[in-house]
């Protein structure tokens, strides 16, 4: 039993003991000799890379592994005093509440709370119980105004709170999520976050967190654990994970800790805040003010457009009325742009690049555009059959996968594509046909790219995108960068913004609310600002590198 | 884009009574329809099912079910007439058709088909109000004592329908946003991709149910459903319509006669019966509403005065 745990004199939230498991007809095991405990009122943060076993233990821990998975399990799960895997996940809801991804299928019922109360009538509670229940959850999370809505008229964010409420309203000790900020927005991503925390402090429940984008959560945790192919590789507390991740798993570090590691100072940093307490009392001064160069509009003025929008105006049907989307949209759009089209849920991004591949009419105003090529945010909507080269036939399917570098996966079958190959074969479909020879179609629209994907996998994303838009750096010698689509690519992640964008396009509610060169609008907020940004809060300073040079300057 | 004819919850009487209410309310309605052939009887139902859906906020399904049931109505009177040579008014000879055979078009026949087709257009318009105004969750729950799989397969069910009419939505647009030198997409890669999408969706959905403790067999809680102020209305009304409607049947409020010549009664048990019918259209008026309303514009004219 953990020190926590034993501190606490209560038997652990989660206790797994030598867990193993193998999916059904899976070639390796997903977890392998598993050790764990979590003890009341702890959070925990489960990081690690794609397919490292983070959802399976989470899985393993509300029981859905193995009943609802199959497979081969061995060791021992015990959540709350209750056996796992001897139990269902139903006779495991009243102890553990489990949130994933994708809150579209976590709502079962058709209004709120209706889909609050489902726990607790399938357990029994008279009505007097549930309503208070109901009502005090609601409070809890700031959703009693949704109560009477319909759930499929919730935002992304609203509906993952929704189901949060749901898994929580029966009181349960541990709460296990599922990259949940990985679908919202900035500030609904850290207001999720801080939320946990607060629930996690009041009503003392367990929490167990996997996420990607540890720099939103290190903060609120009390301790990490890191995991490596199905093996738990660290379990500490935050600042030692960071020094850990250093030297064992670079991609795992949050960009304080690379600003920090880069610039030289110890101690390495959980968050903002403890970043600023170390620099404050360092005496570090702020550096003068960066200019970034070269400007990038400077060299986008100089190039053709791609796409122009014109007070355009687009409006789409939410059911009861139309509702304007897009309000009066002026922007321009040139080749070899390399523009992140950022804002909250519901600004309008994704209407947008919809808009300008042709998805959408608008009702004023227009929007000009040669070829698009538009990858939306669900890849595997792309592929229908079972050989790549089925899907991509003939010179121009060939000539596609050489722009995402899939030449060689031809015989493939998409299925057993890794994630980022996928997303890249998607992408070839898109283009295929749009090229001219090798000359990419003039604009290249990306949905939300980056939903689910680690540090490494981002880091090949970025490269991709330069060469799409054929960044100087990557061209062979002897071309030019005429040959470079616009990409445009619609995210959340600033900081992923930060590594390939140079200019970025904030929307909000419909209307262009800021434009400009990305380090002069990552750096000018709050939310739509990268960890580095906030740390230091210098104009134009983004990446841990130019925080680093920029920390050199002033010490 | 969202079903015209899926629930939407309103602070209305129709909405916040419990489904049982409203079901009886609005299938006296439909009963009216199914027991009269009047005309007038008809039409005064689905003004009263018109009605119901406008005041209970439903102005989308309605209109919806409005344009499907007159078209089907028009549908049930051009093939009754075509098909039917019955009735004394001939208003057209058209000879042999195919299929048809010998076509006499009569007065008689076109408005026997617009009475069936009318009665259709009333069932529909009242099927939208009921599926835009009364939550299906509580319908399950209220059902789930009684067969609790069969539930638990509606719900999976209720809650797969807009889930998977989502996934092919997606599908389709990523289907045009192929481009031009991929391989086209047919029907059946389309919907083979569309299976498996929709069983795994089923998985994830089925694994929130069970999460949610569906598949426990909880003890039924003592006491009562929370019951609705609007319930006693709602079952009144419907059982004063159909103890109306029973009643001029008997009477013989229904005399409505096709063939050989039209004869329309219009006696006062019809129009008694035709005019409770109609009126009854107002059960889900919010009376504080009204009431409001007249107190605002007494309240308006003294401080005109």
């Amino acid at each position: 039993m953990s020190e926590l745990a034993i501190r606490r004199g209560a038997a652990p939230a989660l206790a797994v003991n030598a867990l193993g498991y193998l999916y059904p007809q899976a070639p390796a095991p997903a977890l392998v000799d598993v050790s764990l405990e979590v003890a009341p009122g702890e959070f925990v943060l489960l990081a690690g890379r794609s397919a490292s076993g983070k959802s399976t233990l989470l899985k393993a821990a509300c029981g859905l592994v193995p009943h609802f998975h199959g497979g081969e399990i061995e060791g021992e799960v015990r959540v709350a005093d209750l056996d796992a895997i001897a139990s269902g996940p139903g006779e495991l809801a009243a102890a553990v509440g489990y949130l994933a991804q994708d809150p579209e299928t976590q709502v079962v019922s058709t209004t709120v709370a209706a889909e609050i109360e489902l726990p607790l009538e399938m357990r029994g509670d008279e009505p007097a119980d549930r309503a208070r229940a109901v009502e005090e959850v609601a409070l809890a999370l700031a959703i009693p105004h949704l109560l009477d809505r319909a759930v499929d008229t919730l935002s992304g964010g609203e509906l993952q709170r929704v189901a949060l409420a749901a898994a929580l309203v029966t009181r349960p000790r541990l709460i296990l999520l599922d990259e949940p900020t990985s679908q919202l927005d900035p500030v609904a991503g850290d207001e999720l976050i801080w939320l946990l925390r607060r629930l996690n402090e009041e009503w003392g429940v367990a929490v167990l967190l996997a996420e990607h984008r540890l720099e939103r959560c290190l903060a609120a945790a009390d301790r990490v654990v890191a995991m490596e192919a199905g093996r738990i590789a660290f379990d500490g507390a935050p600042a030692e994970f960071l020094a850990w991740s250093q030297g064992a798993d670079p991609p795992l570090e949050t960009p304080a800790a690379r600003l920090f590691s880069l610039a030289g100072i110890d101690p390495l940093p959980v968050g903002v805040r403890a970043a600023r307490q170390t620099l404050r009392g360092m005496g570090a001064t702020h550096p003068p003010n960066r200019v970034s160069d070269p400007h990038p509009s400077d060299r986008a003025s100089q190039l053709e457009p791609a796409l122009r929008a014109k007070n355009l105006w687009v409006a789409l049907d939410r059911g009861e009325d139309l509702r304007d989307v897009l309000k009066g949209i002026d922007l321009t759009i040139r080749h070899g742009e390399r523009v992140a089209l950022m804002g909250r849920n519901g600004a309008g991004k994704s209407t947008l690049l919809r808009t300008a591949a042709g998805l959408h009419e608008p009702v004023a105003g227009k929007v000009e555009v040669g070829s698009v090529a538009l990858l939306t945010q669900n890849p595997g909507d792309y592929l229908v059959r079972e050989r790549v080269g089925d899907e991509l036939a003939g010179d121009q399917g060939a000539a596609a996968l050489r722009v995402v570098g899939l030449e060689e996966k031809v015989d493939a079958d998409p299925r057993d594509l890794s994630g980022g190959e996928r997303q890249r074969l998607a992408l070839a479909i898109a283009l295929a046909g749009r090229m001219e020879g090798e000359l990419l179609p003039g604009l290249v629209a990306l949905d939300e790219p980056t939903r689910g994907m680690d540090r490494a996998r981002k880091g090949e994303l970025v490269e991709l995108i330069r060469r799409l838009a054929g960044d100087v750096e990557l061209v062979p010698p002897g071309e030019t960068n005429s040959t470079g689509a616009a990409v445009v690519v619609a995210t959340h992640d600033v900081e992923f913004a930060a590594e390939f964008a140079e200019r970025v396009v904030l929307l909000g509610d419909g209307v262009v609310i800021a434009d400009g060169p990305s380090d002069e609008i990552l750096s000018g907020g709050w939310y739509f600002a990268t960890e580095v940004a906030r740390v230091l809060d210098l104009p134009g300073v983004v990446t841990p590198e130019q925080g680093a040079a920029a920390l050199g300057e002033g010490r | 884009m969202k079903s015209p004819f899926a629930y939407q919850p309103r602070p209305r009487p129709l909405q916040l009574a419990s489904p049982a209410a409203a079901v009886a309310y609005l299938g006296a309605i439909v009963a009216v329809a199914f027991l009269y052939s009047n005309p007038l009887v008809l039409f005064a139902a689905g003004v009263a099912a018109v009605a119901a859906g406008l005041l209970a906020g439903a102005r989308r399904a309605v209109r919806f079910a409005l344009k499907m049931g007159l078209a089907l109505a028009l549908l049930v009177t051009v093939v009754n007439a075509l098909v039917v040579s019955r009735g004394e008014t001939v208003l057209a000879r058209l000879g042999d058709w195919p299929l048809f055979g010998d076509v006499t078009v009569t007065l008689e026949g076109i408005v026997a088909g617009a009475s069936g087709g009318l009665r259709a257009a009333v069932t529909i318009v009242a099927a939208a109000v009921y599926s835009a105004c009364v939550d299906p969750d509580r319908v399950l729950r209220m059902l789930r004592p009684l067969a609790g799989r069969s539930a638990l397969t509606a719900s999976l069910v209720s809650r797969l329908v807009p889930v998977a009419a989502a996934d092919a939505a997606r599908l389709r647009d990523a289907a045009r946003l192929r481009g031009p030198g991929a391989a086209e997409v047919g029907r059946a890669p389309l919907a083979r991709r569309l299976l498996a999408g929709s069983l795994d969706r089923a998985v994830d959905v089925a694994a929130t149910l069970e999460l949610r403790g569906y598949s426990l067999d909880a003890p039924r809680p003592r006491g009562r459903h929370a019951r609705s102020r609007y319930d006693r209305r709602f079952y009144a009304v419907a059982a004063v319509v159909l103890a109306v409607a029973i009643a001029g049947k008997a009477l013989g409020a229904d005399d409505f006669q096709t063939y050989p010549t039209i004869e329309i009664g219009l006696d006062p048990a019809t129009l008694f019966v035709a005019a409770v019918v109609a009126v009854s259209g107002l059960a889900p008026v919010r009376l504080s509403s009204l009431f409001g309303h007249a107190e605002r514009t007494r309240q308006a004219e003294v401080a005109r005065v």
